[in-house]
């Protein structure tokens, strides 16, 4: 290529770039500013969504960047959870604690619910993960520390700075906050050696030893990383729902997760995103229908995954 | 790629911002909180379908206040989170009250939204003891909570000579909570609870768990959860060679029982409420539900029908749409004339007397039974 | 009872309940098997066979009465409606995938499933149905062990149609490419084996053992709701992979590996029906992690 058209390939990519980052902040400067109008239903829905961005960025590292079938994340959404509960109500402690107790916990976590599954193959592996899923589920639904089958009740809003937390348009931001730090760690982990070494030990786990890759601590950073944003997502959950019980930590729950990471389009960032968001609204939007919300969410998704199987955003746009 | 995300979020902005536009309405909205979707969908409908016959017959006579009501269903799916979103929509709807509240983890968030928008709530299904504690002031249980049905159970445990027991629960909130009451409740008193079993909703085997209750032969066998689980064990448990006492929790109280249970349920006992058998309005409150939705009641149906009937007179007591004026009518309800019984609130807006009546199965339903045990007619 | 006793009673019911575990676990290992897709599916195709049977039997049991005279035919009726369904769902949501990525599909799965479940939910309100029969409780007694005829018969016919199944799948032109295209799919395009009829095939068998496993089960519990198939399709799964999901007979030792230790959990003391889905998972990780293709499961070459 001439250097006059070098130049002018990089002019306008580079006004192109600047066009982007200005939609970038315009965007942001827009979602800050929602709670000011927005009532109160509205900021629930979007606190959620902002929330499962967060837990689908979390499996997606496991799922889209490690190629791990995880049918049982949902486990680690209860660790974050039942540790800010167990922290704030059986031990007395501020809410503030919990959050490095649940990175210890997920930690733990997902190499104990890793290690088994590092020889077996992928649908092997969902199974795995899929009991552990219901073990977790069962042992907080039995035990006595976690509130049994009632759960853990009168979980304390903490206070930041003196502020405290006990609005949902704090929640809002908060979640919205936790969002945009899983969206940069994501972008950082995809593009860092660990990112590349998932994608060897994806494509081709034989060809990724005979590199070098250490492929068994490889797939446990994946399963921790992922842990670690569900147990944080867990925690603040816990504190904005001040109470918490085992039937929110059900199969489903993973099931509804993964279908975020999915429906979006697996490993591409953005594509999550939508997809979590899509996860949380469509019901939503759907609600006047009544008791057929379900099944016209259901044909909605088979009608999605037929016409856009790689997912809905648009494969082009990387 | 940009291009896109900003369509997509510009897309989630707009929709936000259409919570801005005010609702507008002439009649008085009343929503109704109960799962309409998932495993509990059952449950949910039935107390869906009384609210709504309810408010049919209000508006047949007028209204309140000179305006119909209509009444706005949020479905809860059992889930605590989606409770909280369909509390909080009902709330951006502009709703005077709300009726129902089935699964009590689902519940209990959304007392805090309502609370927080004062709005008055009257729950007709769940009454585990957390909901007490949590109650913002504007919450009322009409449904006796765990510790009154514990006390008429023992009750009749005690009179039939009932020495050692076995527990059955779901595992979920209510069904687990009323269990562990049982059993605190049965050792107090020196008692031995010989075996407890937790089962899986939706499990249609229970054979062996009915193995270990012959091999442990308590005298009496108590479950806790609900009915169409309950139909299959109660089968299963005569089937199997039982023959001790089978006693039930109120959310058996349901004629559909016998349908699924055939001849194993007669000679059952159930912890109920009093809707067969007490008041002639209860006979009536049955006919008119079968003659409009096909089936009969649930077990939760008739609280919710009275549900809804408190809020509507609350609210004409209170001569206006006023929310802090229907709360203090509600918090002064004394005898209020429901299908399941009188309505009374202590000061923690609990039910003041409890309504527990037994009930036996005979004949495939249910009758009062008045032999020794029962509770003394209030 | 005496110990021996209760012990006898528990290897009976893990018997019984692991029967119905491997009927739904064949249909799940046969279609894993060829196309390599969990389908999530397949436990409503059992609720859906429930229901249908029960319709069937509804309409017959004027004529043939409700015994096994109206019950055999209303099985029969609803394994054909029900593979049939199993074949439309294939055609209609699998087959266009068939070159997507794999969790693609398995989310299309899902969606099905979900669809299946909600309808069920629209149509019945949600209500349990009772499925009546004329069938009583008479069976042998072993002392305080009791074993209906009904159960027999059960345990009978599953084994029968599994043995059935084997040979077919063993023995036939059929059974042949779908093993074949287990292996190589592009390669039995090649050799002129017509894939998508076999595979259609193998949909129709599989959704025909889940719906026949329904019936019983309506006859056998004598309830049936739009959610049974769910929890049935969790604990099908986990027997397929206990037994080498792909194979036959693996599918059929797993189911009833499966039933008993759900069983004989409940007895164990420390565990009981409390701590009895932990104590099973448990296992299962356990087993895993020492023989990672289950029990008669293949080591399988992943080709590139």
């Amino acid at each position: 290529m001439s250097e006059a058209g070098e130049a002018a390939v990089g002019l306008a990519r580079s006004r192109r770039s600047v066009r982007q980052s200005a939609g970038v902040v315009l965007l942001l400067a827009a979602l800050l500013v929602v709670p000011r109008f927005a009532n109160n239903y509205y900021l629930e829905v979007l606190s959620e969504a902002w929330l499962y961005v967060l837990l689908c960025l979390g499996l997606n590292i496991v799922v889209g960047f490690a190629g791990l079938l995880d049918l049982g994340y949902a486990a680690f959404f209860a660790v974050g959870a039942y540790t800010a509960g167990i922290v704030t109500i059986r031990l007395g402690q501020s809410f503030w604690l919990s959050l490095p107790i649940a990175v210890v916990a997920a930690t733990l976590a997902g190499v104990i619910i890793g290690g088994p599954t590092l020889r077996l193959r992928s649908d092997y592996l969902a199974i795995v993960t899929l009991g552990f899923g219901e073990m977790v589920r069962i042992t907080v639904r039995n035990l006595s520390i976690t509130g049994g089958a009632s759960g853990l009740v009168g979980i304390e809003r903490p206070d930041l700075f003196g502020y405290s937390l006990n609005s949902i348009a704090a929640f809002y931001y908060v979640f919205l906050l936790l969002a945009g730090l899983a969206v940069i760690a994501s972008y950082r982990l995809e593009r860092s050696r660990i990112g590349r070494a998932w994608k060897y030990v994806r494509s081709d786990e034989d060809a990724a030893r005979a590199m070098g890759i250490n492929h068994a601590a490889v797939k446990l950073a994946a399963y921790v990383l992922g842990a670690i944003f569900a147990a944080i997502g867990g925690c603040f959950y816990a504190a904005k729902m001040t109470a918490i019980s085992p039937e929110t930590f059900t199969f489903n729950q993973s099931l509804l997760i993964l279908l975020g990471v999915v429906l979006g389009g697996r490993g591409k960032i953005p594509g999550v995103i939508l997809g979590a968001l899509v996860i949380v609204i469509f019901p939503e939007l759907f609600r006047d229908i009544g008791s057929m919300r379900m099944l016209v969410f259901a044909v909605s998704l088979l009608l999605i995954m037929l016409f856009r199987p790689a997912g809905i955003w648009p494969e082009r746009w990387r | 790629m940009k291009k896109q995300a900003i369509l997509v979020l510009a897309g989630v902005f707009a929709w936000a911002l259409c919570g801005t536009a005010p609702a507008s309405a002439a009649d008085i909205r009343i929503g109704a909180q109960v799962p309409t979707s998932g495993p509990e969908a059952p449950y949910g409908i039935d107390m869906l379908n009384a609210i709504r016959m309810a408010a049919g017959q209000i508006n047949a006579k007028g209204g309140v206040l000179g305006d119909k009501i209509s009444v706005l269903p949020g479905d809860s799916a059992c889930d605590p989170q989606a409770a909280v979103n369909a509390a909080s929509k009902l709330v951006s709807e502009n709703i005077t009250g709300v009726v129902g509240g089935y699964c009590s983890g689902a519940t209990l968030p959304t007392l805090k939204v309502y609370g927080d928008a004062h709005v008055p709530f009257v729950i007709t299904a769940s009454n585990s003891t957390e909901l007490i504690g949590a109650n913002p002031g504007n919450a009322f249980m009409i449904n006796s909570t765990g510790f009154d049905q514990v006390k008429t159970a023992v009750a009749l445990f005690k009179a039939k000579g009932i020495k050692t027991l076995a527990i059955i629960n779901e595992g979920d909130a209510y069904s687990a909570n009323l269990a562990q009451l049982t059993r605190t409740a049965w050792e107090k008193m020196g008692n031995k609870v010989v075996d407890y079993e937790v089962v899986s909703k939706g499990q249609q085997d229970f054979s062996p768990v009915v193995t270990r209750i012959r091999e442990r032969h308590p005298d009496a066998v108590f479950w806790t959860a609900y009915y169409a689980d309950g139909a299959l064990l109660i089968k299963q448990l005569r089937q199997g060679g039982f023959s001790g006492m089978i006693a039930l929790g109120d959310g058996n109280n349901s004629p559909k029982l016998f349908e699924l249970a055939g001849a194993a349920a007669n000679g059952v006992y159930c912890f109920s409420n009093p809707t067969a058998n007490f008041l002639p309005a209860a006979k009536t409150f049955i006919a008119d539900y079968e003659k409009q939705f096909h089936q009969p009641p649930g077990p939760y149906s008739a609280l919710s029908y009275d549900g809804m009937m408190l809020m509507a007179h609350a609210i004409k007591v209170a001569g206006s749409t006023d929310t802090t004026k229907i709360v203090a009518a509600l918090k002064a309800t004394d005898g209020f004339p429901g299908v399941a019984g009188p309505v009374s609130f202590t000061k923690e807006n609990t039910l003041a007397r409890s309504n527990f009546v037994v009930l036996l199965g005979k004949g495939g339903q249910w009758t009062l039974y008045t032999g020794p045990g029962a509770p003394a007619a209030p | 009872m005496a110990f021996y006793e209760v012990l006898l009673q528990q290897l009976a019911n893990g018997l019984i309940l692991g029967s119905f575990y491997a009927l739904v676990a064949l249909g799940y290992s046969m279609v894993y098997g060829v196309i390599k897709l969990l389908n999530f599916a397949h436990g409503d195709l059992y609720m859906v066979g429930a229901f249908a049977g029960f319709g069937t039997l509804s309409l017959l049991s004027g004529w043939l009465g409700g015994g096994w005279g109206g019950i055999v035919p209303s099985i029969l009726f609803s394994m054909v409606a029900v593979g049939v369904l199993g074949v439309i769902i294939d055609r209609v949501a699998y087959r266009p995938l068939r070159e997507a990525p794999k969790l693609s599909v398995l989310i299309t799965a899902l969606a099905v499933s979900m669809l299946l479940e909600n309808t069920a939910l629209a149509f019945t309100g949600g209500q349990y149905t009772a499925f009546s029969t004329a069938l009583g409780f008479a069976g042998i007694n072993l002392g305080m062990v009791h074993v209906t005829y009904t159960q027999m018969v059960l345990v009978g016919t599953s084994v029968v149609l599994m043995v059935v199944l084997e040979l077919f799948v063993s023995r036939t032109m059929y059974g042949k490419a779908m093993r074949a295209i287990a292996i190589d799919q592009d390669a039995c395009r090649l050799m002129g084996i017509d894939v998508d009829r076999t595979i259609a095939l193998t949909f129709l068998i599989g959704s025909a053992l889940a719906a026949a496993a329904g019936v019983l089960a309506g006859v056998y519990y004598g309830s049936i709701n739009f959610f049974m198939g769910f929890l049935i399709g969790l604990k099908a799964f986990t027997a397929a992979v206990i037994g080498g999901i792909g194979s036959i007979p693996g599918a059929m030792l797993g189911g009833i590996l499966l039933g008993l230790l759900e069983a004989f959990g409940t007895q164990i003391p420390a565990v009981g029906s409390e701590w009895k889905n932990v104590f099973v998972f448990a296992f299962l990780i356990l087993f895993l992690v020492f023989r990672p293709t289950g029990l008669l499961g293949r080591p399988e070459v992943e080709r590139m």
